[in-house]
Parts: structure tokens; C-alpha cells; sequence
């Protein structure tokens, strides 16, 4: 059963069209990656889960949440969620924490915010929860403001922060990306670990294919707010179908173009106020055809999930679409 | 709960100056505290009647049983200077609670919510920024009469602003961390994320400016006292005093440099205070 379910999901502020028509679906207890240069969506994407967009922002299309449309409910019923059925978990753990208040009364906080506990309860839950994500003599450490913490054991406690009231969805926007890398692997275990306990789905928001390939089952790709593929993990890095995913992957280090300039896709990604119409890759796709400026569906290519006319699977799919639409 | 509350809890005593702010912090509140118990002691402590006139003695040097001297109508300055602690503390630390507890939830609530909210509130506020503390005072008064409750007033009219336009820009700042939407990511509602987030992390600029203010009360009620528009004779204030011994300065420096003196030493405690709290009250800094 899917957790979270995205359909024909639109972002816009003001002009500018920051996601376009997303659609996809996350299982129980998958790890789902979002992946995609800065400004490409991912970020808007999560917070219009969270419901936490700035209130310039419309949403179209509709969030399924356990089968519930977020989308339609209230801000109250959306706060009652969050923290709750559905956590966060930022990027920079040293200003996600608020400085003034110590760590364990953080956490005992999101236990009360949703919870009837009273503070004895609460604290000891924090207690174990701090226990659990590894802050090692925790008892003691409850006390201690965020910066007495490093920043591995500050992203542990906000870590702890979000998994207070076991929630059914964890979404990480790039939990690791402001530590370095041993501590990211420490953090990397941790979240594996707690989705092998508690089942927790996890949407992991992630510009680093290191981190996708080490902790994800499946990956989406986004490039300017569209979804161009969706595949499982392996199946992505092994072979991309989408011109802008080979563009990406074929732009990472590796050990065989270790000296001289990375190869990089030409051009720039373009100004989300006024995009080029159908597939927003199209500008700097090598493989450019007349359908391009239609938006190409996303179509089963294989395992993959591929939004490219230059796929025979997606023209297939295009064509059934036109014919059942009445031409396009 | 405010900050200085925060920072107060589970206190053990040898933490006690540094949860205080400090040495600095620790020295202005330990003067401040001896000052107010002063005032509130001077019935007790002072060795004559502030208002007993001894005609043989005016302006009389300093002795042993007058250690400050004599003004110029006979009245002991030792005995003066403890009772006008009780118009000039009461005032200037008045005036700034006051203005506090005006300036706070109006800065608050102005700078967390801003748009229409900040304008409909802020805007009357900045109205106060435009009258002259004098020119308010004396109005005050052609209404009222004279008195320290005037000035008391006066001076909380003009701080009022200040502090408030304080209050809103450092939660205006504060409300923009990215700690203050984690709370709403966990879902704290917005009066709780206020209370226990914005609050505690917004108040430090506060506090630092109202005990810097609470400093320069003092001084502008010497000046309204000065123009007669203050505590009114024979009620002991330092500014009255300092006015009043102004006059004999060259035949009697003691009638001026006590209360001066005086003055500058709770200036001082007040500024000490202002600047220790600077320091402690970002969480983040290393005295923390």
C-alpha cells in the first residue's frame, strides 16, 4: 500500500512554476529519493507535503496521505499531522534546533504538541528516543543546549525530534549534506536502521548520488520541476533512460575521468517564470525531436519510470494517451 | 517564561554569576540590588530626617556624623541621597517596566505575524517617536499637576517605542530561523512556537536596551526634576539634588557631588547589567 501518494502535483509562486504536474507514489516502508540540481522542485515538493509552503504558494492536484487528500483539510487538522503522522527532517541540524532550549525538552515538546502525556512520560520518552538514535549517555546530555552537541549528534537529535510520535513518514531534506562524510555514513546507517524497526516510509531529498545509491530502494529524478524518471536505485545509476539522468550521472567524478573538465549537459536550466513548453529538458537535450514541446508522459520503460519522446515506450504511451483524450 | 527565567532554572549556587551574565552582570545586579534595598531601607539607614533644616550648619563641610555634608538649607546630603533613591529608582525603573510591559506584546505580536498586523500596530507606536520627551512631560502636567508619576509617565511614553520597535526587530528576525519552522514541522502551534521559541531567542536585544535605558531614565529625570517638572520639594530626588547643589558648586562641591555621584554609580550598574547581558544572552555564545 502506498503512504504517500502525489497526483498531477503543481506548484506555483506566482509566476513562477516551481513543480509541474508530479506524480508518483511512495510504498510502506520505502526509502524514495527525490534527486535533482538546486531549484529543480525538490524542496517545494516536501514542504507542500508538509503542508509548511508560504502562503504566496498554490497548490494543484492532489496529496494522498494514508489515503487521506491533504490538500483538502484545514491548517489545524494539517498541524495535527505534522510532527505527529508526518516529520521533517531539515538540512542544517545546528539551526533546526532551537538554541535556548536544551534537546531532550525539544523532543518531549513534539510528544506534547500531540500527545496527552504529562512531562515525566514525555521526558522519558525522549530519554529512549535519544538512546535510540545512538547520543551516547543521554541522561545526562538531556539537559544540554543544541551547540554543547556536534553536528553529527545535533542531526541524531532532530533526528529523534522527528521519530518522537513514530510517524508514518519521514521526509530527510538533505539530512546529511551539511556533514562530513564518515559522520554521513553514521547518519546513513542510522536512518537504515530505523526504517528496518519502525517500517518508517522515508522520502529522502538528496542532490548526492552517493547517498541515494548507499540508502535508497528507489529514486525519482526531477529537472525543473517536472519528473522526468523514476526507477529502482541499481536500476538508475546501472542504466538511465532519460537524456537528463545520463546528463547527471554522466557529470559525477568517477575514477576513470579523473583528470580534465566533468562533461556537462549544455546550457541552462531554464527560468522557471517562462519554461519551454512540454519537456522543460528540451533546450539542451541531445536527443531533441518535433513531440518534444508536448510534455511526455511518464511511461514504464523496463523498471523504469521515463518521461522522454525519444523512448519508444513513452511515443507508445503518448499515442494510447492522444487517442483516449481525443487527439492532443 | 522570558529568558532571564530560561537561563534561571536548575541553578546551583556556584553557577550562580554566570548564570547571572557573568562578573559584569553579577556586579551590576549585586549594585542594583543594594541600591534598592537602600531606597526601600533609607528610614532605617539614614541617620537624620531628609527634610531637618539645620540653620547653624548650611552648607556645611563634611563630618562624622554628616559624612556627605550639608546643602544649602541646612539638610543632610547623606541622609537626602538615601531617600531620593526612592523617587529616582522608582522612576526610571518604573518607566521602563512600563514600557515593557506595553512594548513587549505589541513588538511580539507585530513582528511575528508582520503585513497588516505590524502596520496597524507599529504605525501609532512610531506616532510616539515624534514627541519630544519635554514637551510630553509638560503636557502631562498642565492635566495632572507635577509629581514623579508624571515623569514616570513621560518617560515610559518614550520608551515605549523604542522598546518596541526593539522587541519587533529581533523577532521579525528570529521568526525567520529555521528552528521556528521545525517547530511548526512538528506541529507546536503558533502561540506555543511564540512562547518558547521566538520569545526566549527574541528578548536578549530587549533586555540588553532596557537596562541601558533604565540607566539614561535616571538621567532624564534629573533633567525634568531640574526644570521643576519632577519630584516636587521637599521630596529627595537625585536630579532635584543635583540641580539644587548645582547653584553652591564653588562654596559647596559636596552638595553636587554626592548625588552626581550617586547618580553616575547606578548608571553605571544599570550599563554593567545592559552589557553582560549582551553577552549571555546569545545562546550560542561562549560564555554560554
Amino acid at each position: 500500500m502506498s503512504v504517500l501518494r502525489l497526483d498531477h502535483v503543481s506548484v506555483l509562486y506566482g509566476r513562477v512554476s516551481a513543480v509541474s504536474d508530479v506524480s508518483l507514489a511512495v510504498d510502506e516502508g520505502e526509502i524514495f529519493a527525490l534527486v535533482g540540481e538546486s531549484g529543480c522542485g525538490k524542496t517545494t515538493l516536501a514542504m507542500s507535503i508538509m503542508g509548511l509552503l508560504p502562503r504566496a504558494a498554490a497548490v494543484a492536484g492532489t496529496i494522498e496521505f494514508l489515503g487521506r487528500d491533504l490538500t483538502a483539510l484545514g491548517e489545524e487538522e494539517r498541524a495535527a499531522l505534522r510532527g505527529d503522522r508526518i516529520s521533517m527532517v531539515f538540512q542544517d541540524p545546528a539551526s533546526a534546533l532551537d538554541p535556548a532550549f536544551s534537546v531532550g525538552e525539544q523532543i518531549a515538546e513534539t510528544i506534547r504538541a500531540h500527545k496527552r502525556v504529562g512531562l515525566r512520560e514525555a521526558k522519558a520518552r525522549a530519554l529512549r528516543l535519544l538512546e535510540e538514535v545512538g547520543i551516547p549517555d543521554a541522561p545526562r546530555r538531556y539537559r544540554d543546549p543544541p551547540h554543547r552537541f556536534s553536528g553529527g549528534m545535533q542531526q541524531r537529535v532532530v533526528i529523534a525530534t522527528a521519530l518522537a510520535n513514530e510517524p508514518a513518514l519521514l521526509i530527510a531534506d538533505e539530512p546529511t549534506a551539511a556533514l562530513d562524510v564518515t559522520i554521513q555514513a553514521q547518519i546513513l546507517d542510522l536512518m537504515r536502521e530505523l526504517r528496518r524497526r519502525h517500517r518508517t516510509t522515508i522520502l529522502l531529498i538528496a542532490h548526492d548520488f552517493g547517498v541515494v545509491a548507499q540508502l535508497c530502494d528507489r529514486a525519482g529524478v526531477l529537472y525543473a520541476g517536472q519528473l522526468v524518471e523514476v526507477a529502482p536505485v541499481g536500476a538508475l545509476f546501472a542504466e538511465s533512460r532519460h537524456p537528463y539522468t545520463a546528463a547527471l550521472l554522466g557529470a559525477l567524478p568517477s575514477a576513470e575521468h579523473a583528470r580534465g573538465a566533468l562533461p556537462a549537459a549544455p546550457g541552462q536550466v531554464p527560468d522557471l517564470v517562462s519554461p519551454p513548453p512540454g519537456c522543460r529538458f528540451q533546450p539542451r537535450c541531445p536527443l531533441r525531436r518535433a513531440e518534444c514541446d508536448l510534455v511526455p508522459p511518464l511511461a514504464p520503460v523496463g523498471d523504469h519510470l521515463t518521461a522522454c519522446w525519444a523512448t519508444p515506450e513513452t511515443q507508445a504511451l503518448g499515442r494510447e494517451l492522444a487517442i483516449a483524450g481525443g487527439g492532443a | 517564561m522570558t529568558a532571564a527565567t530560561v537561563a534561571l532554572r536548575h541553578v546551583r549556587p556556584r553557577e550562580l554569576t554566570a548564570r547571572l551574565g557573568g562578573r559584569q552582570a553579577a556586579a551590576g545586579i549585586g549594585i542594583l540590588v543594594v541600591l534598592i534595598l537602600v531606597a526601600l531601607l533609607a528610614p532605617v539607614l539614614a541617620p537624620h530626617s531628609p527634610d531637618a533644616i539645620d540653620a547653624d550648619h548650611i552648607l556645611a563641610g563634611p563630618s562624622w556624623s554628616h559624612p556627605f555634608g550639608f546643602d544649602a538649607l541646612g539638610r543632610d546630603v547623606l541622609s537626602r541621597v538615601l531617600f531620593a533613591y526612592r523617587a529616582s529608582l522608582g522612576v526610571s525603573i518604573g518607566a521602563v517596566a512600563l514600557a515593557l510591559a506595553l512594548g513587549l506584546p505589541i513588538g511580539i505580536v507585530a513582528g511575528y505575524f508582520g503585513g497588516v498586523v505590524d502596520n496597524l500596530l507599529m504605525r501609532p507606536i512610531d506616532l510616539l517617536l515624534a514627541l519630544p520627551a519635554l514637551l510630553l512631560a509638560i503636557s502631562l502636567i498642565s492635566i495632572t499637576g507635577p509629581g514623579e508619576l508624571v515623569a514616570l509617565f513621560a518617560i515610559a511614553t518614550i520608551y515605549l517605542p523604542i522598546l518596541a520597535r526593539v522587541v519587533r526587530s529581533s523577532v521579525l528576525a528570529v521568526s525567520r530561523e529555521l528552528y521556528v519552522e521545525g517547530a511548526r514541522a512538528r506541529g507546536v502551534s503558533h502561540a506555543r512556537t511564540i512562547w518558547s521559541h521566538v520569545v526566549p531567542n527574541a528578548l536578549g536585544p530587549a533586555v540588553v536596551q532596557a537596562s541601558v535605558l533604565a540607566g539614561f531614565a535616571l538621567q532624564i529625570e534629573a533633567a525634568l526634576s531640574f526644570l521643576g517638572l519632577g519630584a516636587q520639594p521637599p521630596t529627595p530626588s537625585l536630579g532635584l539634588m543635583l540641580a539644587d547643589g548645582y547653584q553652591v558648586l564653588q562654596q559647596a562641591p559636596w552638595a553636587d557631588i554626592f548625588p552626581g555621584l550617586a547618580i553616575a554609580i547606578t548608571v553605571v550598574a544599570f550599563n554593567l547589567v545592559g552589557d553582560g547581558l549582551r553577552s549571555k544572552l546569545d545562546p550560542r555564545g561562549i560564555s554560554g
